[in-house]
């Protein structure tokens, strides 16, 4: 389970003044789900780019483990352009023509009652995006990589997307790294949590460990500045703060109610207090 | 078995939720000795987890020997009856500590406990009778 497939060193691009990525590194292993999160703009959707091979960075190395051919890496988002003056079916053989996939899988296809002979241009966000994501499964990639789009499929297909990425990983053991904003639907598909901040990834932790580290307090008294709290927020009648890293030594110097919190309040947090790693934690 | 009963913010990682998931199915029979546990990559998708959350789930069950794993044809559900009793008590008594719990920190006397288990084994007696 710990074979690499893939390691980013360094990475640095520019887009006009603004860096984008700065010294931006990862490392990531065969059968891995990773999820990226992060605020708007930090540079979550540049380095899935730079993964897939869209664009490329000024500085810095991306190396397959392996042979690890283009057309095995799938690249999802909702801004692609595809072959917009093409029919579904003619997007379809094409797509199997040149990728020599012989049993194209039109489950998905059908699911969205999908008229075959309607060009591309015209389907819609949530249509469009599932008709690429059937073109890529196909391909049967061993790297998918998801950039914010469940955010524009409707709950029912949204459920039969994750269907979808739930069936990849076990058949093929498909590595994938999604970019997301909202966590409910997908809270414990991801393994691992990156958070990005200003290009970098500020916080790397695995799903199992991060419920245990971070906790929340509901407290109507400022709390001590010893507990390491990266995001206070302070309302009318009472404050919360969220405690990171935690252990259960500042459970007994400081006895206050640490409550457990779901993926969303959690990323919150590492987003709004704009959290420091420090070190090598 | 569905999405709903598990719960995201708790404590418990979520492997040990599917492995409790599955023993309340065996021990309420609805899943009895020799049937067919659903395929991984099946309750995976039902339930929307990693695939190896749910084989670790069944990974340790086989460990606690309540399933067996057949190679190449899928995971059974296989267990000794003693096992069983003391899986159902250790399970009673959980949830009955957990009841506890809640009773005494809203007030309730260990008295009061014990007048309500006797007017509940009381009417349990007479449904029974009827």
């Amino acid at each position: 389970m710990t074979e690499k497939i893939v390691k980013v060193e360094n990475l640095k691009l520019n887009i006009g003044r603004k860096k984008i990525l700065d010294n931006t590194s990862l490392e990531l292993q065969k059968g891995e789900s990773v999820v990226i999160a992060g605020r708007n703009g930090s540079g979550k959707t540049t380095f899935l780019k730079c993964l897939a091979n869209v664009i490329f960075p000024d500085e810095g190395s991306i190396k397959f483990s392996g042979e690890v051919p283009l057309e095995k890496i799938g690249y999802i988002s909702d801004q692609l352009s595809l072959f917009e003056n093409y029919t579904v079916k003619q997007g379809i053989n094409f797509h199997a023509s040149v990728f020599h996939i012989e049993d194209f899988d039109y489950s998905l296809i059908k699911e969205l009652n999908l008229d075959l002979n309607q060009k591309i241009k015209n389907l819609s966000a949530g249509e469009r995006t599932l008709f690429h994501l059937s073109l890529i499964l196909a391909q049967k990639p061993e790297i998918l990589l998801i950039d914010e789009i469940i955010h524009v499929i409707d709950p029912y297909l949204r459920e039969k997307f994750l269907e979808a990425v739930i069936d990849l990983m076990d058949r093929c053991q498909t590595t994938v790294v999604m970019v997301n904003h909202t966590f409910s639907e997908i809270e414990k598909i991801p393994e691992r949590v990156l958070v990005m901040e200003k290009g970098q990834f500020i916080l790397d932790e695995k799903s199992e460990t991060l419920g245990e580290k971070l906790k929340k307090v509901v407290s109507e008294t400022e709390m001590s500045e010893e507990v390491p709290c990266i995001f206070k927020r302070e309302l009318s009648y009472f404050r919360e703060y969220f405690v990171y890293p935690f252990n259960e030594q500042l459970r007994k110097k400081f006895p206050h109610d640490y409550k457990n919190t779901g993926l969303n309040e959690i990323i919150k947090a590492f987003i709004g207090g704009q959290y420091v790693k420090k070190g090598n934690q | 078995m569905f999405r709903s009963d598990l719960d995201f913010s708790s404590p418990l990682p979520i492997y040990r939720q599917v492995i409790y998931l599955i023993k309340l199915e065996i021990l309420s029979g609805r899943l009895s000795d020799g049937d067919q546990l659903p395929p991984i990559r099946e309750l995976a998708k039902i339930l929307k987890l990693n695939p190896n959350t749910v084989a670790k789930a069944y990974y340790t069950l086989e460990e606690e020997g309540f399933i067996e794993s057949k190679r190449g044809s899928g995971n059974w559900v296989n267990y000794k009856k003693a096992r069983l009793d003391s899986l159902r008590k250790g399970m009673v008594e959980d949830e009955f500590r957990s009841f506890l719990e809640t009773a005494l920190s809203i007030g309730a006397t260990m008295e009061d406990i014990k007048n309500l288990i006797e007017r509940y084994s009381d009417n349990d007696r007479k449904n029974r009778k009827s």
